[in-house]
């Protein structure tokens, strides 16, 4: 008897699997056959990933694309531009965002999985430098001062006025020094490295800083930058400049040595404020070339770039740079030039 | 809950036989802590008006400047006028299509085999601490199953970052839930129910079909709701596997390419909108969430009623 009902159980068992079995195989197949489709019209699909702060220019992009080509299927995500890349260089995205340029062990990776790809810089960001709306006390800093409120060396700067230990040269307030700024995996954070501080550590501290800002609590994203800047009346802090107008905080204007500038569309435009960073895409070479609707789009995208950049809030790229990208991507789709496409004349 | 067997006690008055017994009427610390307990239940319920005020409070800008049917019918977008939760509702209700299907019907059985017909030995005693703990891993690390197995192992079949992985993925997430709410439910039954369909010559099978699962029903779909209501609210699985955020347009396709297409869920939604610049993008993350409050709501009514049909007919 107990022997039987194991006997009809195993069988049950085997009859559920091998149904199992049977469905898996059908889903397969189905999957070969739906696949294939003609037309003359655009098909296809593209998927772009990375920097959450280039995706709703992407989006835009997109969506306007989209409108004229129904069928191309479009997919944007932004997980940031870090985790971008390595999907990017694993070959499983088409496009990568990007808010700075790849770096070298990025581009270490899609080298060695064999991804070709061109760089094409399409909008211009500033980092702003933000304090809460009472902070008046502080209308312009210097590199100098940035770097003391906030350099690798600057980890016992409680006060504003402190920064001077380390360089700072403006006459800040004697009022403590309330931090919030991006946290290492933002590419904001890198930006802000590379175009505020690099230089200066690089003089005061040599080649190989142990780090490369002082140690505070990264946030991690921009609204909770905002957020913590209008809780304190001294605080400090940096974001992308659509988040800084868009919100009630103090810019604070930089002097990269010629005087204070404050962020606009036009002093990033012409390049007098000093902490603008571009911002890019980076489209994978060979799935351009074997798809006829990835190429569309991106030539379509830069021909439409200001409109979408604008839309999003973000500072259009100096004509001169769009046409470089133009040109770039022109390149690519000719099939010509193919030494010099991974590099753009980017500023 | 009595049940039909067993008559309930007749009722004995508290009050007069404690004043029988002690002389003394008033039981102040009776009150205190009746006192305190009700000041308990009232921060509970602060707490949850708060919660709901907040959301809708936040929600309200967005629905000053476009219409409810506007807002539903919306999909993806880098424009906050434009912003939709559509594709969001969609890819939650394929989710939990999916919980319904896998993770139902195999936490069930499973439940089923546990109670009625494994021997307790030391494998059904493995598997049931196993399951008992399974249920209390973190989404996160579900999440990176689903990026193994559904988005890397099997991700010719899933389609890697797609609808089908997240809802394998959830599927798996809430099956111990299932189990044990199930098992538990199936413990519960009277054993003299089943000693009457043996002792009327029916199979254990029999036994199990007409009599365990509709007793046991109620409290299965208990755990249902549970789960379902889980599975629609996890957001950490889905950052993992990756989800569409910015946009996601479709041309359609048959159900297969769907599933293993790219997708959207609402949590996911909420999470895209608080990271936009900009009060108008926070007004939406709060818009999003109340759309799944109120999906959520519908999902668990649903699962509600089936639960009050199958108790009305056990009496």
């Amino acid at each position: 008897m107990h022997r039987s009902r194991l006997v009809v159980a195993v069988v049950a068992t085997a009859a559920l699997s091998l149904l199992a079995v049977a469905c898996g195989g059908d889903s397969e197949s189905g999957g070969g056959s739906g696949s294939g489709s003609g037309g003359t019209e655009l098909t296809g699909s593209i998927f772009a990933t990375g920097s959450s702060t280039v995706e709703p220019i992407t989006a835009l992009a997109g969506e306007s694309f989209n409108g004229e080509n129904p069928g191309v299927d479009i997919t944007v995500e932004g997980p940031g531009t870090g985790d971008g890349f390595k999907k990017f260089c694993a070959g499983e995205a088409d496009i990568a965002n990007a808010s700075r340029k790849i770096k070298d062990e990025e581009a270490g990776l899609c080298q060695a999985a064999g991804v070709e790809y061109v760089e094409l810089a399409i909008a211009s960001d500033a980092l702003t430098v933000v304090t809460n709306v009472d902070n008046t006390a502080v209308t312009c800093l210097k590199l100098e001062d940035l770097y003391g409120l906030v350099g690798p060396e600057s980890d016992n700067v409680a006060k504003w006025s402190d920064a001077s230990q380390f360089g700072a040269t403006t006459q800040l307030p004697d009022a403590e020094l309330k931090i919030f700024a991006p946290g290492q995996e933002s590419g904001t954070y890198d930006s802000f490295v590379e175009l505020a501080l690099s230089k200066i550590t690089e003089e005061r501290v040599g080649e190989d800083p142990p780090k490369e800002t002082r140690t505070y609590g990264g946030l991690a994203d921009d609204n909770e930058i905002v957020r913590g800047i209008q809780s304190s009346p001294t605080s400090f802090g940096w974001v992308g400049f659509a988040f800084a107008e868009q919100a009630e905080v103090r810019e604070i204007e930089v002097d990269g040595g010629e005087g204070c500038v404050a962020p606009s569309a036009e002093t990033v435009a012409d390049g007098s404020y000093p902490l603008s960073r571009t911002l890019y895409i980076y489209v994978n070479k060979a799935k351009a070339a074997a798809s006829p609707a990835l190429q569309a789009f991106v030539t379509y995208y830069l021909d439409n770039d200001e409109q979408f950049v604008s839309d999003a809030g973000y500072v259009p790229l100096p004509t001169e740079q769009l046409e470089a990208s133009k040109a770039t991507w022109a390149a690519v789709v000719s099939g010509g030039a193919p030494a010099e496409t991974t590099t753009t004349a980017a500023g | 809950m009595s049940t039909v067997l067993t008559p309930p006690d007749e009722a004995i008055d508290a009050e007069v036989a404690r004043a029988v017994e002690t002389g003394r009427t008033l039981d102040a610390r009776g009150l205190a802590f009746q006192g305190a307990l009700l000041l308990a239940l009232l921060a509970a319920l602060a707490v949850l008006v708060w919660l709901l005020y907040s959301v809708v409070d936040g929600a309200i800008p967005v629905f000053q400047d476009r219409s409810v049917g506007d807002f539903l019918s919306g999909k993806l977008s880098g424009s906050p006028s434009r912003f939709g939760v559509s594709q969001g509702i969609r890819g939650s209700i394929g989710i939990l299509v999916f919980v319904g299907i896998i993770a139902f019907p195999l936490g069930v059985a499973a439940a089923v085999y546990l109670e009625e017909y494994a021997t307790d030995n030391l494998f059904s005693r493995t598997v049931n601490v196993l399951v008992r703990n399974l249920a209390g891993v973190p989404a996160v690390v579900y999440g990176l199953l689903g990026l193994f197995v559904f988005k890397g192992l099997l991700g010719d079949l899933t389609g890697g970052s797609s609808l089908m992985s997240a809802g394998l993925t959830m599927a798996i997430l809430v099956l111990p839930v299932v189990v044990i709410t199930a098992a538990e439910a199936i413990r519960a039954v009277p054993q003299p129910l089943r000693e009457a369909g043996y002792g009327l010559g029916a199979t254990q099978w029999e036994v199990i079909r007409t009599q365990v699962l509709p007793y046991a029903a109620p409290g299965i779909l208990t755990g249902t709701v549970l789960s379902f209501a889980r599975a629609l609210g996890e957001a950490a699985p889905l950052l993992i596997i990756g989800t569409a955020t910015g946009l996601l347009t479709s041309s359609g396709g048959s159900v297969l390419d769907q599933l293993q297409g790219n997708y959207t869920a609402l949590p996911m939604l909420v999470y895209v909108a608080t990271k936009r610049p900009a009060e108008e993008w926070l007004s939406l993350a709060s818009a999003s969430a109340l759309v799944l409050l109120v999906v959520l709501l519908v999902a668990n009514s649903a699962a509600i009623l089936a639960r009050n049909h199958f108790e009305k007919r056990r009496s």
